[in-house]
């Protein structure tokens, strides 16, 4: 517990590895990852360059322990829980504490377990998934670091053919700002599966700088389905870096929400791979930043294969002196033939001190597809403010009411419902300064008394408006 | 109960356009406002709604003998005041639902508790009812996506709901063919009883045929020129607007010092 804090090296590196109590060739591969994570550059990529240093944030001012701290779960996480989940593995700080499986999904093979515990349990599988990792070290210089520096993460599987119906969750709370959690995470759906899993990532009480780094790797065997969905609140004072790789086999389809409330800088990098014949992946970046937040989002689609479609939409709204990057890029290969994609950006800022940009391009190879994208940036609209107001909604309530709408049409789109009707929720508090958490239907509706009915538009994930390139 | 025009003078990014304009609307009235383009009649609607881009720059507009000048617009809807846009805008994700939930229970007194969401639905059912309009109509995002009837009906609907004291009817009648245009023009005889005054600004006298008004005014460059009965409107139907130009150079005269 004493042990003393090192710094972002070798020495750490090692130190790590051998309490955590890793096998030769991990250890190896942290190595090998040290060295990208010391020679890259924040921003690797040309396009972007400029806009790194807005972004950017000193790792060295965060020091780290090989050791682990002990929590008592109950108490850690009172109140964030209602006491009838199951199906959740929860973590306090960078220690995995609790996990809840039902005996009936635990029996069919589905596995819900820290990284290192699935290590213990099935080196060999682990292995070979950590040497076939999408999320490169020699692509970014934060997923360099999770890759050598990761003291924890999750690993789920659900097993062929097996369809789950309610999600998996995952609920990671902080309340010290001492150790980095940098985490390697795996969740997996194994052929014709059905998976929809949910992770929180909370700080409790205020001002708790803290460090959370994330690697993804999700993989969605042929034939399989996938929901993720990811909601981030953590303290304002934090930093949230976040590298994911979605490889989507043939005929399967993942989709990955984001809702993004918390933390001072949040750095998010998402692939879709394109990988099968058929598949199909859909995104929605969902975010409200206020104060000073900074928030630097890339999601790309890559389109590897023929008759895939691809979707992603992101929607901020963002008031005070925050600022926000949308990078996003559609590439489809030469093979990709008949493949559709899909990529949006927009954002509505509510002061004139907030700031947002965005960056789409497009890098095609073949002909026989269809991709489009739009992006814009706007101050919320006068006239519609006028509208409201002329009907008896003072200026705050129309306002609300405006962003609220802004975020309706990505919104009613994102496929879990609990983390639809949540958002809404959280989006909301936050507009009151309310730091609200994902509740269930039975809470929301104590809460607000009633759910207010959804409109839900065409389901096709192709916006009505578009350009063709 | 009355809505006191009095002298109002409003500019636009500076520049005037409202040049004094008088008018009284008693309670139970319905007074139709003519005039060409560009004669300040949309100016005249949006300055008394409390557009922050029309600055009134003399004169006051009175509610029951208070003044609403200075009042942000959903005060002056708390006074009673409604404007049926002439160009309704769209709102993306707000529900037509949500949205007229949130201007009822604006609109009512004070210290009312408001219907739930059960009780607005049977309020809001019968109003539809009232103007022949589909139920499917409360799923769809605010003005989205509607027809130019769909709009002017939906303004309608609001006003139905809003009860206002003093209603203004920014050109409801534009952009309707024959049979939209019956529809909204029975939609607000039905609305508007003996408790509101209407102010109906229109181009054409064809919604004065469904719609009676007792008074017709003719505003003309920021001014109201003549007021009258309903042969005004016939009168300005004969002879079109070019009349009016000629008419106001003839009384040019008589009112300069």
């Amino acid at each position: 517990m004493s042990q003393a804090a090192i710094s972002f090296g070798e020495d750490l590196v090692r130190a790590l590895s051998r309490s955590l109590g890793e096998p030769g060739w991990l250890t190896s591969s942290r190595l090998d990852a040290l060295k990208y994570f010391t020679d890259l550059p924040p921003e690797t990529n040309p396009l972007y360059t400029k806009y790194a240093s807005t972004f950017g944030f000193p790792v060295d001012q965060f020091r780290m322990t090989a050791a682990k701290s002990a929590v008592d779960f109950r108490s850690f996480f009172s109140g964030f829980l209602t006491g009838k989940e199951s199906d959740i593995i929860l973590q306090g700080n960078e220690t995995q504490v609790h996990s809840e499986l039902r005996e009936e999904l635990a029996s069919k093979g589905v596995e819900l377990m820290s990284f290192h515990d699935a290590l213990d349990k099935e080196e060999a599988k682990v292995r070979d998934l950590v040497e076939r990792r999408n999320v490169k070290s020699s692509g970014d210089r934060f997923a360099a670091f999770v890759n050598a520096f990761f003291n924890g993460g999750v690993f789920v599987r659900v097993p062929r053919g097996v369809a789950l119906d309610k999600p998996l969750r995952r609920m990671l709370l902080l309340d010290s700002p001492r150790t980095p959690v940098v985490e390697q995470n795996f969740v997996i759906a194994e052929e014709e599966s059905r998976l929809v899993f949910l992770e929180e990532l909370y700080s409790k009480g205020e001002s708790v700088p803290s460090l959370v780094a994330s690697n993804l790797e999700l993989v969605a065997k042929p034939g399989s389905h996938v929901d993720f969905s990811s909601i981030q609140l953590l303290d304002g004072q934090s930093t949230h870096i976040s590298n994911r790789a979605v490889d989507i086999h043939s005929d399967a389809r993942a989709t990955v929400s984001s809702l993004s409330l918390g933390a001072a800088v949040s750095r998010s990098r998402m692939n879709f791979l394109l990988n099968g014949r058929g598949s199909l992946a859909e995104g929605f970046e969902i975010f409200f930043t206020d104060a000073k937040q900074r928030y630097d989002f890339e999601t790309n689609l890559i389109h590897n294969s023929p008759d895939s479609t691809g979707s992603t939409q992101a929607r901020g709204v963002l008031k005070g002196e925050s600022q926000s990057i949308f990078k996003g890029m559609i590439k489809i290969v030469r093979a990709a033939k008949n493949s559709r994609s899909y990529l949006a950006h927009h954002a509505m800022l509510l002061e004139r001190t907030a700031k947002s940009d965005a960056v789409p391009s497009l890098e095609i190879d073949t002909n026989e597809v269809r991709a489009t994208h739009s992006a814009s940036v706007a101050q919320i609209d006068d006239e519609q403010l006028f509208y409201l107001m002329a009907r008896g909604l003072p200026l705050d309530e129309s306002k609300k009411m405006v962003v609220l709408g802004f975020f309706e049409p990505v919104l009613s789109r994102v496929p879990i419902e609990q983390t639809r009707e949540g958002a809404r929720f959280m989006i909301e508090g936050k507009w009151h300064g309310e730091k609200r958490r994902l509740v269930d239907r039975e809470t929301l509706l104590a809460e607000t008394g009633e759910i207010t009915p959804e409109v839900k538009e065409s389901e096709d994930i192709f916006e009505r408006h578009y350009k063709y390139r | 109960m009355k809505l006191e025009i009095v002298d109002l003078h409003a500019s636009v990014e500076g520049k005037e356009i409202l040049k004094g304009v008088n008018l009284t609307i008693g309670q139970g009235e319905t007074h139709a406002l003519m005039g060409p383009n560009g004669s300040g009649k949309s100016t005249l609607a949006y300055t008394l709604m409390g557009h922050p881009k029309y600055q009134v720059t003399s004169g006051k507009v009175l509610i029951d003998g208070e003044s609403i000048t200075g009042l942000a617009p959903d005060k002056r809807v708390r006074k009673g005041l409604f404007l049926a846009f002439q160009y309704p805008v769209s709102v993306q994700g707000v529900s037509m639902f949500s949205f007229l939930r949130a201007a009822y229970n604006n609109s009512r007194p004070a210290g009312s508790e408001p219907p739930t969401i059960f009780e607005f639905r049977e309020v809001v059912a019968d109003k539809l009812k009232m103007l022949s309009m589909d139920e499917s109509f409360l799923n769809r995002y605010l003005n989205e996506g509607f027809s130019g009837g769909e709009k002017k009906r939906a303004e309608i609907l609001q006003m139905a709901l809003m009860e206002p004291k003093f209603a203004v009817l920014d050109e409801t009648d534009s952009g309707l063919d024959i049979d939209a245009l019956r529809i909204v023009a029975e939609g607000i005889n039905k609305v508007s009883g003996p408790q509101t005054g209407a102010l109906l600004i229109t181009h054409y006298q064809r919604i004065l045929k469904y719609v009676k008004p007792q008074f017709v005014h003719v505003m003309y460059q920021g001014r109201i020129i003549e007021s009258g009965g309903e042969d005004l409107s016939r009168l300005l139907e004969e002879k079109g607007y070019t009349w009016i130009k000629g008419y106001q150079e003839e009384q040019a005269p008589v009112q300069a010092p």
